[in-house]
């Protein structure tokens, strides 16, 4: 602390070093006699902190988030102000898992935490996309424990008592028979702490806190395990929350975009608007986007579709049709330039391992919509002086700013994106767009009034990103006592994300780079990661590689959109994890094994050990080899088989049992019952962590049933949910789930993940123990698992 | 003009008569507890109560109204209060509160239409079976209510609690 060499001796300028934050603010105390507050702020590391927190919040009309108060602000009424860049998509994380971790490293009750500001880029900081949000979440916990550490330093001072005979209990700091309350502490306080950070704001990463303060230990956590209640549900079930698509702004024109016949189709003509039949409506067209606007949204929807039937599209075939997927990825993996990938876990010569029992089989994953039960929605306000105001719902705010700024050939600072409640859609824009943003940036611009572009089911289902396919070829070799010797896995298909905007492709406007082998923009490559983190460590000899490549259509031309890919919940694992589970449970089968035990024989990391025992416990599960001594391939009548998966991601460890009914004569599988066993490490929110399990696994019970996207040489076919049918109610097996907290790992666990991916493995293994045949193909649709007992009858 | 009552109230109503209920709603009354889901009657997010009966906003035009009362999820208390002899509606409706105390919602744009269904169930048939809550939310009406966060599991319980808090007659 230093002495202001101002005239007033009240007035003290604050710089103190706080595990590499800098505290500084002036206090006022006595001149004012409300208000004050400790914010944390940021700025990048190696610069001059003080010069860009000031210069930034001298810009007041730049709309920027280094204008805001950063991550966490502590309010002189005791109460929590935080904000975070990141967006709720349903899982409540934002509102429950981080107001909890703030609260117990600050050591402030939970009700203190009155407020979360979320994924708005003038009013939030840090950016980066809603996704792995406990992993990323440290960034939070981090600036917590720092200003708990600031206000500790503070609070050393005013009572004279040394740092070290302090600590810091629901909110009140204390030690040496002396206390003070936050709100106390900085009552007529203005500070701030600079939190030196890394990245890029409007980069897909964001920002990330590079400071690594005293964090509490896990043995002291009061706040993090308890069940806490989701804020945003009540609002939400009493019609009282704000909806993406609930936005209206005044003058705003409703509109719905004619989209091309195929996916590389340009406009020859449009449709004729019948202005008698359609007074209010207007067609606008911006190169091969077209859109009807009108006041009257029932108009709009009316005279699109009229304008629509009379469009004159080019004709363009560039696309792979569904059914023969399998030959395109095999193309693809010879013809494409992308480099092969090696897993992290290959060891030993794998190739080379000689046996007599051996397992060879490819196994092929469908494209998946992420399919949100209402379509995409924005509204745009493009300005006169240039602005734009965009309110949508994405999981990455900052990088869809970036990207409208781009395609405008403005300044970011013009671009402000606000974020609400939408449907959930599951990854498909983290990295900033899932569809209509853009087209209602562009349509508002050219008419120069706020524009609300809805999105039909059928622009959903053909003109948004989808979850790509993947083709896996396995072998696994197989010693004398019926032990894996080797494991050797090719995983091929194409890139995992295309962030480009639609709409700007359309209009022929600039856009982020297309993926390539070469690329280093974001997630912007057709290189294919391994992803699936190998778990069975006993195995001497491991050779798993992925082979990426374009995206199908992509090549065609520069303005063709083609079938785009993009990432979708537990992204490539979910594709590379699926055979790999298949073929143990298979390889076990040819070992006479029970599936449940190989796995137990090849795992290495005890918390598997202990999931898969607890496993076993909880589903019922037989202890007999695999196919069952009941299973048929043949006949009408009902047979019974179970199945088992195991997974690891980001240190959350997976189980999964299903217990499945076949009837072989039809093909028809029914699930009985799933039984998930997740040790995730320290558990934030029992509650919550419950529920995101629970409908994890049926979304998984959805993609393992009916999932599958379906497309001919120019378009996807599938418009809406008869064309992707998706899991009903009356499909919901029974189900359960077991949680075991682990907090010996020290390291939190998520559960928006992984659960998805469980099902489809393990109901296909069941149904290869019910029926005794090889299942190699999802979704495990009645004339796919017809096909597959006929192919090995 | 013509004049339809939602959520206890008279409303006129400029739009033309083929315009269907889900635009009238949340553009010209500014009613928004339904959502746009598909427009093709496939999926439920949509759902009202016509009379007692659960219909699909996005594909009845108000012409099919037949002068029968609408309920929103916004209308659930008054409904409930209304049906209690009470004269205001100072409580949640029992669904609504089984919806958070359960805490059902993902993301949550099904469950303007699960909760409606729900209601429609629960005021027929106040002690549903499973079997029964399933078969209503998946093939009593023109489509299967679909929730595509999975969250089935917490709906079935969310309905029996909103059975129980109705048979004691209580909410929020």
């Amino acid at each position: 602390m230093i002495r202001s060499p101002s005239k007033s001796e009240a007035k003290i300028i604050y710089d103190i070093n706080v595990h590499g934050a800098r505290l500084m603010g002036v206090s006022r105390r006595g001149f004012l006699t409300a208000g004050g507050t400790l914010a944390a702020v940021f700025a990048m590391g190696g610069r001059s902190a003080v010069a860009r927190v000031n210069a930034s919040k001298a810009n007041l009309h730049a709309h920027s988030a280094a204008t805001v108060n950063g991550w966490i602000e502590i309010l002189s009424d005791n109460t929590v102000l935080l904000r975070t860049g990141k967006c709720d998509f349903g899982q409540s994380t934002i509102y429950t898992a981080y107001r909890q971790i703030v609260a117990e490293e600050l050591c402030v009750p939970l009700e203190a935490m009155t407020e979360v500001v979320s994924g708005d880029t003038d009013r939030t900081p840090d950016g980066g996309g809603t996704f792995g949000l406990l992993r990323y979440g440290q960034n939070l916990r981090k600036v917590a424990a720092l200003m708990r550490e600031a206000s500790l330093e503070l609070a050393a001072r005013r009572l004279a008592v040394p740092r070290a005979n302090l600590s810091v209990r629901e909110g009140v700091i204390s030690g040496a028979t002396k206390a003070i309350s936050y709100g106390e502490l900085l009552a007529g306080e203005d500070l701030h702490l600079v939190i030196p950070i890394s990245g890029d704001l409007t980069m897909p990463m964001g920002l990330r806190v590079d400071a690594d303060p005293p964090l509490k230990p896990v043995k002291d956590y009061t706040i993090i395990g308890k069940p806490v209640f989701n804020p945003s549900i009540a609002p939400k079930v009493t019609g009282k929350t704000v909806w993406v698509g609930d936005v209206t702004l005044p003058g705003m024109l409703h509109a719905r975009t004619i989209h091309p016949a195929t996916l590389g189709s340009t406009l020859i003509a449009p449709g004729k608007l019948d202005g008698k039949q359609f007074p209010g409506a207007r067609l606008v067209r911006i190169g091969n986007l077209l859109a009807v606007v009108s006041p009257d949204e029932w108009e709009a929807v009316q005279a699109a579709q009229s304008v629509a039937d009379g469009c004159e599209w080019s004709k363009w075939e560039g696309l792979p049709p569904s059914e023969r997927l399998e030959d395109h990825l095999r193309m693809m993996a010879t013809e494409d330039p992308t480099p092969v990938r090696d897993g992290r876990a290959n060891k030993g010569n794998a190739s080379s391992v000689k046996t007599t029992r051996e397992l060879r089989a490819s196994y092929l994953m469908p494209y998946h919509k992420h399919a949100p039960i209402s379509p995409m929605v924005s509204l745009a306000d493009y300005r006169e002086d240039g602005s734009v105001w965009l309110h949508t719902h994405s999981q990455n705010p900052q990088h869809l700013r970036r990207m409208i700024a781009l395609m405008l050939g403005s300044d970011e600072d013009k671009v402000v994106v606000r974020t609400y409640p939408g449907a959930g859609h599951y990854g498909r824009s983290n990295g900033g767009s899932a569809g209509s943003e853009d087209e209602a940036v562009l349509l508002s611009r050219e008419l120069r009034r706020p524009v609300r572009v809805q999105w039909m089911r059928s622009d959903d289902m053909q003109w948004s990103t989808q979850s790509p396919a993947m083709i896996s070829d396995i072998r696994i070799a197989l010693d004398d006592a019926g032990r894996m010797a080797a494991y050797v896995a090719s995983h091929i298909g194409p890139g995992m994300q295309d962030d480009r905007l639609v709409g700007a492709l359309l209009a022929g406007m600039p856009v982020i780079p297309a993926p390539s082998p070469a690329t280093t923009y974001g997630f912007q490559s057709t290189v294919l990661n391994m992803s699936d983190t190998w778990v069975y460590g006993t195995v001497p000899a491991v050779l798993e590689q992925a082979k990426g490549g374009a995206h199908p259509g992509q090549h065609e031309a520069t303005d063709v959109v083609g079938l785009r890919s993009h990432s979708m919940r537990t992204p490539i694992q979910f594709q590379q994890n699926c055979p790999r589970e298949i073929a143990i449970s298979e390889a076990a089968m040819l070992a006479g094994k029970d599936p449940l035990q190989f796995r137990l024989d090849h795992v290495s990391d005890p918390r598997f050990v202990a999931i898969l025992e607890r496993l076993r416990t909880e589903a019922k599960w037989e202890d007999r080899p695999s196919p069952s001594p009941q299973a048929k391939s043949h006949g009408s009548d009902p047979v019974k088989g179970q199945g088992v998966s195991i997974m690891l991601r980001d240190n959350g460890y997976w189980a999964c049992a299903a217990q499945v009914t076949v009837i072989p004569a039809s093909g028809e599988v029914k699930v009985e019952r799933m039984t998930i066993v997740a040790d995730v490490g320290i558990v934030i929110n029992p509650l919550q962590l419950r529920r995101q399990i629970q409908a994890g696994c049926l979304m998984g019970v959805s993609q393992a049933l009916h999932e599958e996207l379906s497309f001919d040489k120019g378009a996807v076919t599938a418009k809406d949910w008869t064309g992707y049918p998706i899991l009903t109610m009356a499909e919901m097996p029974e189900l359960k789930v077991v949680i075991t907290d682990n907090p010996t790992v020290g390291i939190y666990g998520q559960g928006s993940e992984s659960a998805n991916a469980l099902a489809s493995p393990a109901i296909a293994a069941a149904v290869m123990d019910a029926t005794g045949k090889p299942i190699r193909r999802i979704p495990l649709k009645p004339e796919y698992v017809r096909a597959a007992i006929k192919l090995h009858a | 003009m013509s004049t339809i009552v939602v959520n206890g109230q008279q409303r006129k109503v400029k739009a033309s008569p083929d315009t269907p209920l889900l635009y009238v709603l949340r553009n010209e009354l500014g009613v928004m507890g339904v959502k746009f889901g598909c427009g093709l009657a496939q999926c439920g997010a949509c759902s009202v109560l016509l009379g007692d009966e659960e219909v699909r906003a996005c594909v009845t035009p108000i012409s099919a109204l037949e002068g029968k009362p609408v309920t929103t999820v916004d209308g659930l208390p008054q409904r409930w209060a209304s049906q209690k002899g009470k004269m205001s509606a100072g409580t949640l409706h029992p669904v609504q509160q089984a919806w958070i105390d359960e805490q059902v919602p993902q993301c949550g744009i099904c469950q303007f239409g699960m909760m409606i269904k729900v209601t429609e169930l629960l005021e027929a048939n106040p002690k549903p079976t499973d079997q029964d809550i399933r078969e209503a939310l998946t093939t009593s009406g023109p489509s299967p209510h679909l929730c595509r966060c999975g969250s089935y599991a917490a709906i079935l319980e969310g309905a029996h609690r909103a059975a129980k808090l109705m048979m004691q007659g209580e909410s929020a």
